[in-house]
């Protein structure tokens, strides 16, 4: 696919082909497209937010409780339903691991 | 490749040649005002109301201290609180040094006076300095080098460039024969079934699974999202969202080699290549643990994006291992690149590749333990260190 670079596009790393966030490597305003480079493979993502200098984009729409997956490993799942574009944080998405305060809620009377 | 170490009677290399000064307290501070050439730990852990298990791992830690390569010769004061317990007896801890080869001198004095102490001990350290000062340093194999590696303020930098980057070092180091130890185990959550396939067998795999599932267990006995713990928040506000992410980032600082075994905090390792310690990642602890394991230099990889300030620089964690700072985050660099060693931000702007830093800083490494000082090294300050206990106080 051939892809027109221009001067608001701007850098991202995706780490792994299963990957379905990348981070970006300057930072990035609501509308810019994101050139997301898994080595030389380039896939544009435009911006719906502000993104800043090494924070997550979703490469895809995902759905609330999808698996969020960088490094080819899940790092989490989506706390409610995240767009392309989209900045991925602790807003959006939540840890699988170390969770006491679920262990609390089931051992709750 | 070689680097210029200071030969000690067991065989080891130091990079450093300190005179170490022990147990923690007024005795040893003030011998080491007075003295050049000597280092100590400023530590309010005398041992006094630990377990067993908890006074044996300070006791493995002061030996390990003692042991280490970049130590000349050690006095061992009798006056500590918790001096009078079996295996922090000042004699059992001298004995435990001793094997080594090396000068180590127990200080007692008649009638235990503080003062009598200080002035006998900073005559003995003048003669051990001036002693120690008459070694040369000579070309040695790097197979000769331990590192010990702790990543901190991580954010997204540090998966992608940073750890990355001391990983090509460690590869490196472990294939030249050298010795190699990475931790952190709340930071394998999420990450440990990728080292557990590395383990050099099954009992290796199944002890790094066990280390990560305990602390896990512990993290759910808190009844509280570890997120609101660690990731602390200056990893969240570098851009790290979960645990899992952070440990997946995290582990990339090991490389790529077969980890030989499961150390506890401070544990000297039988042989040599990659290990993990079930530490805690604490800089005031964890470069410690590497130091008393044998480490001659430890690294701080930093992130650093999301860091209030640069305070965290002004600590001497290792007491007798320089501590080596890195970082790939450009922000980071422009905020703070003076007080830092190495730079590995290159790889993210694509100006240079992992491994050409990589060997940037193998260079940078084996000057460092060829005598050329860590930035942090030229600091007098000497930062309050803890002991990794993990029992409860009575």
């Amino acid at each position: 696919m051939y892809v027109r670079m221009n001067m608001t596009s701007k850098r991202a790393l995706i780490l792994n082909a299963k990957d379905n966030v990348a981070t970006v490597t300057e930072d990035v305003e609501v509308g810019d497209v994101i050139m997301a480079a898994l080595e030389r493979d380039l896939r544009p993502v435009t911006a719906v937010e502000n993104i800043p200098f090494g924070f997550k984009v979703a490469l895809t729409n995902l759905a609330k409780d999808a698996p969020v997956y960088k490094y080819g490993e899940p790092i989490g799942k989506a706390s409610q339903p995240i767009r392309k574009g989209a900045l991925v944080h602790i807003h959006n998405v939540e840890g699988l691991r170390g969770r006491g305060d679920l262990a609390r809620a089931e051992t709750a009377p | 490749m070689t680097f210029l170490g200071y030969e000690r009677p067991n065989g080891s290399v130091g990079a450093r040649n300190h005179v170490l000064v022990l147990p923690p307290g007024i005795i040893a501070d003030q011998i080491c005002h007075f003295v050049r050439g000597t280092k100590t730990v400023m530590s309010a852990d005398s041992g006094s109301g630990r377990t067993r298990n908890d006074r044996a791992t300070i006791a493995r830690t002061w030996v390990g201290l003692g042991c280490n390569p970049n130590v000349a010769s050690v006095i061992i004061h009798g006056a500590s609180l918790g001096g009078a317990y079996p295996e922090l007896r000042a004699d059992t801890l001298a004995d435990r040094i001793a094997r080594t080869g090396k000068r180590v001198e127990t200080l007692h004095v008649e009638g235990d006076d503080t003062l009598d102490a200080i002035s006998e001990g900073i005559r003995r350290a003048r003669a051990m300095v001036h002693e120690a000062s008459k070694l040369r340093r000579r070309p040695f194999s790097d197979a000769c080098l331990s590192l010990g590696v702790k990543c901190g303020a991580s954010d997204t930098t540090s998966g992608i460039a940073g750890n990355p980057v001391i990983g090509y070092v460690f590869d490196k180091l472990v294939q030249a024969g050298g010795t190699a130890f990475f931790g952190e185990t709340t930071e394998i959550i999420g990450a440990e079934h990728l080292l557990a396939k590395r383990g050099v067998d099954d009992t290796v795999a199944h002890a790094i699974v066990d280390a990560a599932r305990r602390v896990d267990e512990k993290a759910k006995a808190t009844g509280q999202d570890i997120r609101t713990i660690n990731p602390v928040p200056a990893n969240i506000a570098g851009g790290l969202t979960t645990l899992e992410e952070k440990s997946l980032g995290a582990i990339h600082k090991s490389g790529s080699m077969p980890i030989q075994g499961v150390l506890q905090y401070s544990e000297r390792p039988t042989g040599r290549g990659l290990y993990f310690v079930d530490n805690w990642m604490t800089m005031t602890s964890i470069f410690m643990g590497y130091a008393a394991a044998g480490a001659q230099l430890v690294l701080f990889q930093l992130g650093g994006g999301g860091l209030m300030s640069d305070a965290i620089f002004y600590t001497s964690g290792g007491v007798v291992a320089p501590l080596l700072w890195t970082t790939a985050n450009q922000k980071t660099r422009d905020r703070a690149g003076w007080l830092l060693d190495v730079y590995s931000g290159t790889v993210i702007e694509g100006t240079e590749t992992i491994s050409e830093v990589g060997e940037r800083l193998y260079h940078t490494i084996l000057d460092v333990a060829s005598g050329t000082m860590t930035k942090s090294e030229t600091l007098t300050r000497i930062t309050p260190n803890q002991v990794y206990t993990q029992e409860p106080m009575f």
